[in-house]
């Protein structure tokens, strides 16, 4: 509930920042359809879908977070750590490497699915089904290294000119100047997505049960699997086409509300991705107020809080990590 | 050496009768030059007779960039760094201010004479950078006739001066502003034009050698029209998309946007004559 509102906050605070300066009042009649005409297409054109992306694609990175963590029962589970979103930024890089279709059509999201599917399906592919901590972490890393390799190669490669400006921008992940188009671009993939991890969450509390525990009350682990790849893949994909890379928000999001709900994966999907919306809006705004000579990029602030964190929880795990690698 | 060293003298002594004496000077071998930077090829190809041009860059026949790409074609295509500059034994080597520190330095240090040019910023810049090539491959009367050309180029710009001070934002893709220091400015001032860039410095950031506008500063400044390198409306990537913004294509349909190809501002040089027109015309289409 708190969350809820802590969210909304976020979301009017970044509908009144921005470069130009608007009082209050003007951003809410703007928001209407009324007063100044440039105002109005400020907010409405400019303001309002970087919001709404805002909300959107970080709610899906927390969901997906939460929901690979519920799978694998392993706190370190997140879409950044296996890949997914470089693989996804690896399929948007390619469209427009090629030059192949307009960046505003359904190419982009297309690709990038097609290549977070791939990514996390090959993860759990290769880490097999009772993975240890080390081997995912392992796997995860090689699979976002190979991606990487890729773009750096399609970034060589590529006959546009300025691709290596594009791909590089890409990469750092940011949502400002977005438009309407790119709203509905992403937005049915990102539901699409979160409806079938949220589907899935009776599985999770019977999966924290070991598998199989989870197979002997009648769930069928493998369909289970295939459908959060699915979900993860549809969702971080359709997020990346539009923002980017904008890394870690899967992997801090549930672990900021787990104190305050326990460790029930089912319960935690919610609060995970409504944590992740704030994440990113927090984030956003973060980067509009922070002064700088150049705008900073989102993608770019998320994965320097991200890093340290994720480095917090290895010291954590330590022990576990140890113990698996013996 | 010491033969490269007396080739050296030779060049140096054509250049000398070529300014001091003129038509005595035919006598002596004009110096056959290589180009390694897409703006001194653009300098070099007009001025030179083609027998003097031993290869150019490889940007100067991609004809988005070039001004003369069908003619640099046939010409040998230099990669742009050391090696095959030297190998094609010119007796000196053009280079841009901005080519590769390292390139310059090996070509330097291996005896060769580098001839360095920096970025045009304005069109005075460009007429001194036409003498000094006119000098350097020994045609100071070609460049004499260039500059006659841009002088009356710039006179047919001033008379028909646009009606109205229209204020004119350069935008390219991702939302770079070129800054109140670059050649696009100093063209947008030759035919009456006010850049919308200093309106930006200052409230917006640093423009005055350009910088990236958000969609919100370019709408807050609100220019008359913008000034674009390409039409059309298909977004390979997300930098072109920035420039269909609906918030942008909602104030500025194509009406309000004139257009100056990219070729004709990347480099100074003749073709200002030709950026000059360009921009009479749209100024012209946008007024209608």
């Amino acid at each position: 509930m708190m969350l809820v509102v802590v969210a909304a906050g976020l979301a009017i605070i970044s509908l009144g920042i921005g470069p130009v300066r608007l009082s209050p009042r003007a951003v809410v009649t703007a928001l209407g359809g009324g007063g100044d005409a440039i105002a109005e297409v400020i907010v409405r054109e400019i303001r309002l879908p970087r919001t709404i992306l805002a909300v959107a694609i970080g709610a899906i990175l927390g969901l997906s977070g939460a929901a690979l963590q519920g799978l694998l029962r392993n706190p370190l589970a997140s879409p950044d750590l296996f890949g997914a979103p470089q693989s996804a930024a690896l399929g948007a890089v390619l469209v427009i490497a090629l030059g192949a279709a307009d960046v505003r059509s359904w190419a982009l999201p297309a690709a990038a699915i097609a290549m977070a599917f791939v990514s996390v399906f090959a993860l759990l592919a290769i880490a097999g089904r009772n993975a240890s901590l080390l081997l995912l972490i392992l796997a995860g890393l090689a699979l976002s290294s190979l991606a990487g390799a890729l773009t750096s190669l399609a970034l060589n490669l590529s006959p546009n000119p300025f691709a290596a400006l594009e791909i590089s921008f890409w990469l750092l992940g940011s949502i400002e100047d977005r438009s309407f188009r790119h709203v509905v671009l992403a937005l049915p993939f990102i539901i699409a997505g979160g409806a079938i991890l949220l589907g899935r969450r009776h599985a999770f509390r019977v999966l924290s049960l070991g598998e199989e525990a989870a197979q002997s009350l009648g769930i069928d682990v493998a369909r289970v699997r295939l459908s959060v790849i699915v979900g993860v893949a549809l969702g971080v994909g359709g997020a990346v086409a539009v923002s980017g890379t904008i890394g870690f928000i899967g992997l801090v999001a549930p672990h900021l509300v787990r104190p305050l709900i326990g460790p029930d994966p089912a319960r935690l999907l919610l609060p995970s991705a409504l944590a992740g919306a704030c994440l990113l809006l927090a984030s956003d705004v973060a980067v509009r107020l922070i002064p700088a000579a150049e705008p900073l990029k989102v993608g770019v602030l998320t994965s320097i809080i991200g890093v340290p964190f994720f480095l917090y929880l290895i010291m954590r795990e330590r022990r576990s990590l140890g113990g698996a690698a013996t | 050496m010491s033969g490269r060293a007396r080739r050296r003298g030779a060049v140096v002594a054509a250049m000398l009768l070529a300014g001091v004496a003129g038509a005595q000077a035919e006598a002596t071998r004009p110096p056959r030059i290589a180009s390694i930077n897409l703006c001194t090829d653009l300098l070099l190809l007009p001025l030179a007779d083609p027998e003097q041009i031993v290869g150019l860059s490889p940007y100067a026949r991609d004809p988005t960039q070039s001004w003369r790409a069908g003619e640099a074609a046939r010409y040998p295509r230099l990669s742009g760094e050391a090696e095959d500059a030297l190998a094609a034994r010119p007796d000196l080597v053009l280079a841009g201010s901005f080519t590769r520190l390292e390139t310059r330095q090996f070509l330097t240090a291996h005896g060769m004479r580098v001839e360095e040019f920096e970025a045009a910023l304005s069109i005075d810049d460009i007429m001194r950078q036409i003498i000094r090539m006119g000098d350097i491959v020994g045609h100071p009367e070609r460049a004499a006739r260039e500059i006659a050309a841009i002088d009356a180029a710039l006179a047919r710009a001033r008379s028909t001066v646009a009606r109205r001070r229209l204020r004119v934002l350069d935008l390219s893709r991702r939302g770079w502003v070129s800054g109140s220091a670059s050649l696009t400015s100093a063209l947008l001032a030759a035919v009456g034009l006010a850049d919308a860039a200093r309106e930006l410095d200052g409230r917006f950031g640093d423009f005055h050698y350009g910088g990236f506008a958000s969609l919100e500063a370019i709408l807050s400044v609100r220019p008359d029209v913008l000034l674009l390198s390409e039409p059309g409306d298909h977004a390979e990537d997300q930098g072109r998309a920035f420039l269909m913004h609906p918030a942008l294509e909602q104030f500025y349909p194509p009406s309000k946007r004139m257009v100056l190809p990219e070729r004709l501002t990347t480099c100074g040089g003749l073709m200002v004559v030709e950026a000059l027109e360009r921009l009479t015309a749209e100024v012209e289409r946008v007024e209608r």
